[in-house]
């Protein structure tokens, strides 16, 4: 690697780590977290860069030399459709199959009656969680999965396979790009590992979101139980995938545990209870965890604000930026705050102003690092990405 | 053929514990802690390979 770009790079990873960890680096960060924006800016579609991953990284890579950040996500289309077709997954509306070319991927969530767990499972997941993804959840969210006791077939077979393999493949592309962004750009990739709440993913991918608020009333007791047996087993996969030298995050994202999509009484009882020691425990192993508190978490802020000092960094999407400074700023560096609308339908003008606001208001003392609000979608605006990033390198130095 | 549906205490990390697979087994002949490695490693791509179904796509 040119020694100029490998010192580029350590002086971003230090930026970067240095802002996290609350501190104040020589300037403010830049780590836009981009989607779909990346096809749009380098010339693919939507379903280019769903379909094929080289290119989704080399978009990415496009973006990164470009646009001169010091650290991005290395590859934010992440659910690569060669890979949910290999497994059969159902639950995925694919672009150039589905969807318009130009459309990023959906995620279909069934009706409450066809949840891929049915309440009366709830007793299995709690025994055997592992056994009950493999023997039971697999089987109904895949169209090619054969269950336990069911003839098995060719394409039950090939999806093991096929689907083993191209997971393999597509994870081992990441440490690639990663390199790549460092000897190409001198580009940190952002974060390492991922998370989700215990009650979050019971929504997303077993009981579906209004399956879930019924349980809630009818059946708490085996909501918190389902979300107690599934916490070692996320904390376990979150560190397994955790960056080994400790430096850039965990990224959790919190989906539609708050207020309103739920109750306080259920954030209290079930859901903080059991993500709380999860986030302890990655902690304890001296990891940081990326709070990516997708949607708005303002109800929940003070108990957040229990976490360790430093444990985190809280990002902001659609709660006021300053307000969230004010309850969390002493503890935990932030994130984000640059509306995905804005960039979407604003000005460069307008994204300078806001990004100012943000700067002054928050990142004066360091422990800021600059963002969207959002994950950043083809439907942002070039010069709106242009104008945040420039204003930011210049406007953020300290 | 062991019976794959009946719940077993797996813990994370683990989809058949190496208690299970010794079972199966003949009686060691060489290094035990090798077997185990080796089993316990492959194992837990099985585990990776479920949970990251269920948490990433």
């Amino acid at each position: 690697m040119a020694k100029d770009m490998e010192q580029l790079y350590a002086e971003r990873l230090r930026r970067y780590t240095t802002a996290m960890r609350k501190g104040k680096p020589d300037r403010i960060p830049i780590r836009p977290f981009v989607a779909e924006f990346v096809a749009k800016y380098a010339g693919y579609t939507c379903q280019e860069v769903t379909q094929d991953y080289e290119k989704a990284f080399a978009a990415t890579r496009k973006c990164a030399v470009d646009f001169d950040w010091d650290a991005t996500v290395a590859n934010m289309v992440y659910g690569w459709a060669g890979l949910t077709q290999a497994i059969g997954l159902k639950y995925y509306a694919v672009p150039g199959v589905d969807l318009d070319v130009n459309t990023g991927f959906q995620y279909i969530e069934p009706p409450e009656d066809k949840a891929w767990m049915p309440p009366e499972d709830y007793d299995a997941l709690i025994a055997d969680p592992t056994g009950y993804l493999f023997n039971v959840w697999l089987p109904r969210v895949s169209a090619d999965v054969a269950a336990p006791g069911q003839p098995n077939t060719l394409r039950n077979n090939l999806s093991f396979v096929k689907g083993g393999m191209a997971m393999m493949a597509y994870f081992g592309g990441f440490g690639r790009q990663a390199d790549l962004l460092r000897r190409e750009s001198g580009t940190v990739s952002a974060i390492a590992g991922i998370l989700k709440a215990p009650m979050d993913i019971l929504a997303d991918k077993l009981r579906g979101y209004l399956g879930l608020c019924t349980d809630l009333y009818d059946r708490p007791k085996k909501v918190l139980a389902a979300c107690e047996a599934l916490a070692p087993h996320l904390a376990h996969v979150a560190l397994s995938g955790a960056d080994p030298t400790k430096n850039v995050p965990i990224t959790i994202w919190m989906h539609r545990g708050c207020v309103p999509f739920v109750n306080m009484e259920h954030f209290e009882r079930i859901f903080w209870p059991t993500l709380k020691p999860i986030l302890q425990e990655i902690w304890r192993h001296g990891h940081q965890v990326l709070f990516y508190a997708e949607g708005k978490w303002g109800a929940h802020l003070k108990r957040f604000a229990e976490l360790p000092d430093a444990s985190i960094i809280y990002h902001v999407d659609r709660d006021d930026i300053f307000e969230v400074h004010k309850v969390l700023g002493h503890k935990f560096a932030l994130s984000g705050g640059i509306p995905n609308d804005l960039l979407a339908f604003g000005t460069p003008k307008q994204i300078r102003e806001v990004c100012k606001k943000v700067i002054d208001g928050v990142g004066r003392d360091g422990g800021y690092i600059m963002d969207a609000s959002a994950i950043v979608q083809n439907d942002a605006r070039v010069e709106n990405i242009r104008a945040m990033t420039d204003f930011t390198r210049e406007y953020g130095v300290y | 053929m062991p019976d794959e549906t009946r719940e077993l205490i797996r813990p994370p990390g683990v989809c058949i514990p190496w208690e299970e697979k010794l079972k199966e087994l003949p009686p060691l002949k060489g290094d035990a802690r090798l077997v185990q490695k080796v089993w316990e490693d492959t194992d837990s791509l099985a585990y990776t390979y479920i949970w990251q179904c269920l948490l990433s796509f």
